[in-house]
């Protein structure tokens, strides 16, 4: 039979070490519960699509530095040796790249005007062939085309008549039927005209930590800049050849510029989540450090405790307690040493979470994390008690009539 | 009725070979009142401990109501313990963190008893020592005497055959030592039989039967059992 209530009625009259184990697991619940919560939610971030057929593709700097540069002429000749190099399936000038950390942003609204509703998006500016380059998906509408393209000089204001956007975004702009943005008509700029023409299923924005990363929009310019992207996709598992073929190539070609950072898109996501990988590992050291000094915690007050019983042990056993009765004991006082550290800590782990979505926008931690957190420490407590349990069970009945 | 023959009980550390009892006989009927004296280091406390199955023997044969306490294992001395032994400790043995109500109640969740069951059995028996109306007290609310009072009305608490008493006065005062023993005798006449392990000569002689042990062996019977054979001299 459970000795649940003499268990109950001994704590209470015994508290203080089973307090402080009880709020070790309490810290512990609320500490281990929010840190896995923020590695799911980097995890989370992680893997999001960026809409980048990332396998295939990077991208590099073209930085002009000759006098009287014909950039159009250049870019138009680069762009077809890109295209025409074996291996390559479609290259773009670019103004950014996805997760670079670098990159341009506008709002459209759906009225003309100041002080009217606004959505941030992020901005690439590229040409007919962006979605083939980039291997994103066209889920709707129709793609630019070549009569669309127009020439975009540094410092221009002005805008085109036409953009493709993401779903996200047009789920944003229209959340009862994103389908129905396809030939809408939003404003850029507050007062400028600008029509939908296309949806792509996801292309993410340069900064992996803005809340509206999924929200891009490609815009059909040509830059007349002295610095730009090239970015290219080539056939599957040719991309690391081409890198430094088509970078020399372009070197070669012109002396009046630089082609820098040939990079891929993969590395450009490795670097963008580096701070994120970092600090999971960080936080996942937490979780496991916090989690065994709790462990070990309970194997302490257990072991003391029972030293400090050995003859009480002995004069249960004496009146007829079993080896598995004694450890049921120590395993049932654990277990509501465990359930009030867990109550107290599933308090504290809503408040620190209360205050995490409050202060860092983060999304409401889940009730099953929380029952996860929970079951773990249970499970720990129950693992940590059954050394010493054993170790109360083999105390001699004996010991009951001895002098200690 | 407990049979012992030729109990034998050995000790064995790396280097030392300690022989605590010497075919150790012995025979206490239902109903005996038997007072265990002797000095100290004789095996008294070695004999109340496998008497009480609260240690195994090396070799010999020990039959405690009819079973042979050879044959079984730990849970069922357990059971053997909880069922048919009651036991009265020099220090008490109460649980100091639980009152008296909750410490008496010990056992008899051993037993499974259901909870109707054990307040009944609980109250009886404190009843029974003088002790009902402090039931909600601590053991260190109570005096010495009134502790070992509790720790008897737990050791009765499940009706066992045998009560098995560790200087149950050794802790005691003369006038609190008194009162116990009269009611140790109470018991007894109520058919519980008593094995008392005691230095104390005087209080020995309050018992039935006085047996003295010395070096592991019954070395002095002044009451000697029929069945049994002539202790060793």
């Amino acid at each position: 039979m459970l000795e649940t209530g003499l268990i109950l009625r001994a704590l209470a009259r015994n508290k203080i070490g089973a307090l402080l184990i009880a709020l070790q697991i309490a810290l512990t619940m609320t500490i281990m519960v929010n840190a896995i919560f923020m590695i799911q939610d980097r995890q989370h971030q992680m893997q999001r699509d960026s809409g980048l057929d990332e396998a295939n593709t990077f991208y590099l700097t073209n930085t002009v530095f000759g006098q009287d540069y014909n950039i159009q002429a250049h870019l138009q000749t680069d762009l077809h040796m890109i295209r025409n190099t074996p291996g390559v399936i479609d290259a773009i000038q670019i103004n950014a790249v996805p997760l670079s950390s670098s990159g341009w942003s506008m709002a459209l609204q759906h009225e003309p005007g100041e002080d009217k509703d606004a959505v941030g998006s992020a901005i690439y500016m590229v040409d007919e062939h962006a979605i083939n380059s980039m291997g994103l998906e066209l889920i709707a509408g129709i793609n630019f085309t070549q009569e669309d393209i127009e020439l975009r000089k540094d410092g221009q204001s002005t805008w085109p008549a036409k953009t493709i956007i993401t779903k996200a975004f047009a789920e944003n702009l229209y959340p009862d039927d994103w389908q129905s943005a396809v030939g809408k008509t939003v404003y850029i700029s507050q007062t400028q005209p600008m029509q939908i023409i296309g949806i792509v299923k996801a292309l993410q924005a340069p900064w992996n930590g803005w809340n509206g990363v999924e929200r891009s929009m490609l815009v059909p310019f040509h830059r007349e800049s002295k610095g730009s992207y090239y970015f290219i996709r080539t056939e599957e598992g040719r991309r690391d050849a081409l890198m430094p073929i088509i970078e020399k190539a372009l070197a070669e070609s012109d002396k009046e510029r630089i082609i820098r950072r040939v990079t891929t898109v993969e590395d450009t996501r490795k670097r963008s989540y580096r701070q994120h990988n970092a600090t999971n590992k960080i936080l996942t050291t937490v979780v496991i450090t916090l989690t065994l000094i709790t462990g070990f915690g309970i194997v302490g007050l257990a072991i003391f405790s029972i030293n400090r019983r050995t003859k009480q042990i002995g004069t249960r056993r004496a009146l007829g307690a079993t080896k598995r009765q004694i450890m049921s004991y120590f395993m049932m006082e654990n277990f509501i040493i465990s359930a009030i550290g867990n109550v107290i800590g599933c308090i504290g782990a809503v408040g620190l979470n209360m205050w995490l979505v409050s202060t860092f926008n983060l999304s409401p931690i889940s009730f099953e994390l929380i029952a996860f957190g929970v079951v773990a420490l249970f499970i720990v407590g129950q693992l940590a008690v059954l050394y010493p349990a054993r170790k109360a069970a083999m105390i001699a009945p004996a010991t009951a009539t001895r002098t200690i | 009725m407990l049979v012992m023959k030729n109990i034998n009980k050995i000790f064995q550390t790396a280097d030392i070979q300690t022989h605590a009892l010497r075919d150790f006989c012995l025979q206490v009927n239902e109903g005996d009142f038997v007072s265990v004296t002797g000095p100290s280091g004789s095996g008294k406390t070695t004999f109340l401990n496998i008497a009480g199955l609260l240690e195994t023997y090396t070799d010999g044969e020990f039959l405690l109501d009819g079973e042979d306490v050879g044959t079984l294992n730990d849970n069922g001395r357990s059971r053997m313990r909880n069922q048919k032994i009651g036991f009265i400790f020099q220090g008490f043995n109460l649980i100091p963190d639980l009152n008296l109500y909750d410490n008496v109640d010990v056992p008899l969740r051993y037993r499974g008893f259901n909870a109707k069951e054990r307040k009944r059995r609980i109250e009886e028996n404190l009843e029974r020592v003088g002790l009902a109306s402090r039931m909600k007290h601590l053991p260190s609310q109570l005096s010495g005497g009134q502790q070992q009072r509790v720790a008897i009305a737990r050791a009765l608490a499940t009706d066992p055959r045998f009560l098995l008493a560790d200087e149950p006065t050794g802790n005691l005062d003369s006038e609190m030592a008194k009162g116990v023993l009269t009611l140790l005798e109470e018991i007894n006449q109520q058919g519980t039989t008593i094995i008392m392990v005691t230095h104390d000569a005087e209080l020995a002689q309050r018992a039935k039967r006085t047996i003295q042990v010395k070096d592991g062996r019954v070395s002095e019977l002044e009451i000697v059992s029929p069945q049994m054979n002539q202790a060793i001299a």
